[in-house]
C-alpha cells in the first residue's frame, strides 16, 4: 500500500473555547477518493478546511497537532499559505466562479502563481484544464463569456478546472454536488473518478449514497471525533462502531 | 437490538419482511411434516394437496422478493439494513427449495405404498424428518431473535442428518442385493432420503444467513480461499 500523502496526528481545532475537532489521527492515501461523512456540526468541514489552512481566515479558530502533506508540516512557520493553496485546491458547495470570463477563471490562478511563460502556454493550460474537467466541448466556442453564465453543473466543473489548472496534489471538495441536479451530479461524480488517477481527493458529503459510490475510503466524524475510518465497502456494509451504523442507516443513536 | 429508524415506516417494512419469512417457514415446515406422513399413511388426495400447495409457497417467495426490492428502491439500505433486506431474498429461496423437496417426497409416496420397503428404512427417514423439522423450527426462531448461538447449533445438528442418510444408503445397498425385486421402491427411498439430507443443507444455509445478518460475516465465503480484489 502507498504511503499516505496527508497525515493528521493529534489534531485539535477550536473556535474560541469550543472544540470542533478532538484529537484526530488520519492518514489519507494518494490517488484515492476519501469521503468525510457525519451529521451537521460533527467537524468534517472544519477538518477539511484545515488541510489547506482555510481556517486561518477565521480569527477565533486555532489548531493544535500535526498536519503534513507529502511529509511537510503545513502549519510550520515558514510555509507559504498561498503556495500551499495551489497544492491543495478546493471546490465548494455552491459553485463560485470569479466574475470574469470562462478563460480568465482558469487563467487567474496560473497568472498569480506565474505558472506559464507565454500566452500560448497559458492558452494551452486553460484548454488542458477545461478538457480534464470535462467542460471543454461545452465552452470551447465561448471562452470570453462570463463564468457565471454557465449552468450550475458547468460552473462547478469550471471551479474544478480552476483548481486543477495549478496542478495541485490534493483537491478538497465540500459538498460539491449538493446544489446540483442528479444528472449534473453524475457528471461530477464521473469526473471525480477520472481525476483520482492524478490527484488525491477528499470530499465532504451528506449523501451516503454518493460517498458509497465515489470513495474508496470513508471517515465518519461524530461530535468532533473521528469515530471510524476504513474502506468504503466495510464502512457501508459492516461498520465496526454502532454510532457509524446508526448514522448511515438513519437510526436514532 | 438495533436502535429504531428515524423513519418509522422503514422499521415496519423490515418487520413485514421478517414476518413473511416466518410465515413462509411455518408453511414449508408443515409441508415437510405432511410429506413425511403420506410415506407411512398413503393418501392420494393428500399427495395432490401437497403438490398443489407448492404454488402457494412459490408465491410467498415472490412476495418476499417484491418486498425486498421495493425496500431497496425506497430506502437504499446500508450495513445491517442491507443485510436484513438481502438475506430474506436468499432465505426465501432456501425455503422454496425445501418446499420442492417436500413435494418431491410426497410424489414418491405412491411407489413406497405400492412396494413397501422394510420398516427399518422408513424409520431412518422418519428420524431424519423429525430432525430437519426441528432444525427448521429452530432456524426460524434464530432468524426472528437474531440468535447466532442457536444458528451455530443448528449447523452442528445437520451432521446427524448426514449420518442417517449414509446409513440409509448402506441399508438400501444391502437390500438391493437381497431383494432385487424391490429395486424401484429402494431407489425412490434413496431419493427421498436425499431430499431430507438436502432440506438439512438448506436449513444450514438459512442458519448461515442468520449469522451474516447479525455479524456481517459470510461463513460460506470465509470457508473458501479469498480471491484478491482490486478497487473499482
Amino acid at each position: 500500500m502507498d504511503d499516505p500523502i496527508i497525515m493528521a496526528r493529534g489534531v485539535n481545532i477550536f473556535y474560541d473555547t469550543t472544540q470542533a475537532i478532538i484529537d484526530v489521527d488520519l492518514d489519507i492515501l494518494p490517488n484515492k477518493v476519501t469521503a468525510l461523512i457525519g451529521p451537521s456540526g460533527c467537524g468534517k468541514s472544519t477538518f477539511l478546511r484545515a488541510i489547506n489552512r482555510m481556517n486561518d481566515l477565521i480569527p477565533i479558530c486555532h489548531m493544535e497537532g500535526l498536519l503534513t502533506i507529502g511529509g511537510q508540516d503545513i502549519y510550520a512557520p515558514d510555509v507559504d499559505v498561498v503556495a500551499l493553496r495551489a497544492q491543495v485546491g478546493m471546490v465548494f458547495q455552491k459553485p463560485n466562479p470569479f466574475p470574469k470570463s470562462i478563460f480568465e477563471n482558469i487563467a487567474y490562478g496560473l497568472k498569480i502563481h506565474k505558472m506559464t511563460a507565454s500566452k500560448t502556454e497559458l492558452q494551452d493550460r486553460v484548454e488542458w484544464s477545461l478538457k480534464n474537467a470535462g467542460l471543454w466541448n461545452e465552452v470551447a466556442d465561448r471562452l470570453d463569456q462570463p463564468g457565471n453564465s454557465l449552468s450550475g453543473g458547468q460552473q462547478q466543473r469550471l471551479c474544478i478546472a480552476r483548481a486543477i489548472a495549478v496542478q495541485p496534489k490534493v483537491i478538497l471538495m465540500d459538498e460539491p454536488c449538493s446544489a446540483l441536479d442528479p444528472i449534473a451530479t453524475a457528471v461530477i461524480e464521473e469526473l471525480i473518478d477520472n481525476l483520482r488517477k492524478d490527484y488525491t481527493i477528499i470530499i465532504v458529503t451528506h449523501s451516503m449514497q454518493q460517498a458509497a459510490r465515489i470513495s474508496q475510503r470513508t471517515a465518519f466524524f461524530h461530535l468532533g471525533s473521528l469515530v471510524e475510518f476504513g474502506d468504503t465497502k466495510t464502512i457501508f456494509t459492516n461498520p465496526a462502531d454502532e454510532r457509524t451504523q446508526n448514522y448511515i442507516t438513519g437510526r436514532i443513536g | 437490538m438495533p436502535h429504531q429508524h428515524i423513519v418509522k415506516k422503514f422499521d415496519k417494512n423490515l418487520d413485514k419482511i421478517k414476518a413473511a419469512i416466518v410465515e413462509m417457514g411455518g408453511l414449508v415446515g408443515q409441508q415437510v411434516n405432511d410429506a413425511t406422513a403420506v410415506l407411512s399413511a398413503y393418501d392420494a388426495a393428500e399427495v395432490a394437496r401437497i403438490t398443489a400447495y407448492d404454488r402457494i409457497i412459490n408465491g410467498l417467495n415472490k412476495d418476499i422478493h417484491d418486498r425486498a426490492e421495493i425496500l431497496i428502491v425506497r430506502r437504499q439500505p446500508m450495513a445491517l439494513d442491507l443485510r436484513q433486506t438481502l438475506a430474506p431474498i436468499n432465505i426465501a429461496g432456501e425455503l422454496e427449495r425445501i418446499g420442492d423437496h417436500a413435494k418431491s417426497t410426497a410424489k414418491r409416496a405412491h411407489i413406497i405404498h405400492t412396494i413397501p420397503p422394510q420398516d427399518a428404512t422408513l424409520d431412518l427417514i422418519a428420524q431424519m424428518s423429525v430432525i430437519v423439522q426441528a432444525m427448521l423450527g429452530d432456524v426460524l426462531v434464530a432468524y426472528g431473535d437474531a440468535d447466532i448461538d442457536l444458528a451455530a447449533r443448528i449447523r452442528e445438528q445437520d451432521k446427524e442428518v448426514d449420518v442417517l442418510n449414509k446409513q440409509l444408503v448402506q441399508v438400501v445397498i444391502d437390500a438391493l442385493a437381497k431383494t432385487p425385486e424391490m429395486a424401484e421402491s429402494l431407489i425412490h427411498l434413496t431419493l427421498i432420503s436425499r431430499n431430507f439430507e438436502r432440506i438439512g443443507d438448506h436449513v444450514c444455509n438459512i442458519a448461515r444467513y442468520v449469522h451474516q445478518i447479525v455479524t456481517g460475516e459470510d461463513l460460506k465465503a470465509s470457508s473458501r480461499p479469498a480471491t484478491p480484489r482490486t478497487d473499482t
